[in-house]
């Protein structure tokens, strides 16, 4: 849990430190895979609470789930449909989902 | 947390760290894309001001222009052709010269129409003034430039384009006497109204108006003529001109006969400009071109109706056209 904590500030340090932006173009692929990102997290800290976290079922859904999402946002504005809302949408439960079993087992403990 | 071993805390640290970066990337981008709009928004503010600047120098530079910065001969020039064309209100010495249908009955078998002011009559009127050197001329308001027209239409008669009808005001802008005696010629236009029954009314007036012109004048067809074509049509011109003075020149060669007829035609000239002195004369005889142009118009009834009836007869068709 510390190193989670400690990988994030690091990681937001950095991002602020980093010059540059992403460009307005990419920023719906960029908001999908950060969903994405946060998604395979709040699954990761669900499994290890649920006590069958493993380490390349994280790793491999954390790059894949980022992938696949960027993939629908890519194919939904190529289509003209707005995909990435969908992917938005789902993963969203998803997070709620989670989040919410955590609480649960948070409070059984 | 069942974190086993530090291989997978590692991991785990990698992937937070991504994730924090993505997060902190997300928010800045956004923020910058905001501060981008703000920019572009500023920008173009800017520009917005030193184009409004810019417009409203040019707009000031333009009323000076248009205030008389085009000095001296050029304002001079300038404003002489558009007094010429018609584009200025004119003033000065002239007559004014009312025409109105005539009151007479018709008697029985008689056309009415000859009691009427027809198209023809104005344009002889016109004709008349303008050859006895009226300067500017108005019919009922309506300046009659160079495209000006008098033509019937039914009951009215048309000029630039508008409809006018009895009684008719002409102005004329003139020597006062010359216009006057113009008109009132023995067998002239006034003498012919007066055996209809037209009245006719000259009044001298030291201030006379004339308006401006004021219908569309727009050119569709005619193009103004470049300068290289016109240096073009020169040439060829003057090597027309050339070979005539040449031919000219041989004739004139040994032959100073020539000169003195010249000098003879020149006093003629001279004696034409001189009007006052010849106006009369030049008016009688005129008199006697027209008395013997319509000898009996006077007398012989049926002779001016003959004459009356073809213009009549024209009309009548133009107005079946126009319905």
């Amino acid at each position: 849990m510390i190193y989670a904590i400690l990988g994030l500030i690091f990681g937001v340090v950095g991002g602020i430190l980093t010059p540059g932006f992403v460009p307005k173009i990419y920023a719906p692929y960029f908001s999908v895979a950060l969903m994405a990102g946060l998604d395979t997290a709040f699954g990761g800290l669900r499994a290890a609470m649920e006590g069958d976290y493993d380490n390349v079922v994280f790793l491999s859904g954390f790059f894949v789930n980022i992938a696949i999402s960027v993939f629908f946002c890519y194919a939904g504005i190529m289509m003209d449909i707005d995909f990435y809302l969908i992917v938005i949408l789902v993963l969203g439960m998803r997070i709620f989902n989670n989040v919410a079993i955590i609480r649960r087992l948070f409070l059984k403990k | 947390m069942n974190v086993k071993n530090m291989h997978t805390r590692i991991l785990i640290f990698l992937v937070c760290i991504i994730l924090g970066f993505m997060i902190s990337m997300q928010l800045k981008s956004h923020n910058q894309h905001q501060t981008i709009a703000a920019q572009r928004a500023e920008e173009l503010t800017v520009r917005l001001k030193e184009v409004q600047a810019d417009r409203d120098k040019l707009a000031k530079e333009l009323d000076e222009y248009r205030a008389g910065r085009i000095s001296g001969a050029a304002q001079k020039e300038m404003d002489d052709l558009k007094a010429r064309a018609g584009e200025t209100e004119l003033e000065g010495k002239g007559i004014i010269f009312t025409l109105d249908d005539s009151k007479q009955a018709a008697k029985a078998g008689e056309n009415k129409n000859l009691y009427i002011i027809h198209d023809e009559d104005l344009l002889r009127v016109v004709n008349e003034l303008r050859s006895a050197g009226a300067e500017a001329i108005s019919l009922n308001g309506q300046r009659l430039i160079g495209s000006s027209e008098i033509r019937c239409v039914g009951p009215t008669v048309l000029v630039n384009e508008r409809r006018l009808a009895a009684p008719f005001v002409i102005s004329a802008i003139g020597n006062p006497q010359t216009l006057e005696s113009s008109l009132k010629l023995r067998g002239g236009v006034i003498e012919n109204f007066k055996f209809w029954g037209i009245k006719a009314d000259v009044v001298q007036s030291d201030k006379v108006r004339v308006p401006a012109f004021k219908g569309n004048r727009t050119f569709e067809f005619a193009k103004m003529v470049s300068e290289e074509e016109k240096k073009k049509a020169d040439e060829q011109s003057v090597e027309n001109n050339k070979d005539k003075k040449k031919a000219e020149e041989q004739s004139a060669e040994n032959n100073k006969e020539k000169k003195k007829a010249e000098e003879q035609s020149a006093e003629n000239d001279k004696d034409k400009n001189n009007k006052d002195s010849s106006s009369k004369d030049s008016g009688n005889n005129k008199d006697n071109k027209e008395a013997a142009r319509i000898p009996k118009a006077p007398d012989n009834k049926a002779a001016a109706d003959a004459g009356k009836e073809q213009p009549e007869s024209q009309q009548k068709n133009a107005g079946g056209g126009a319905k």
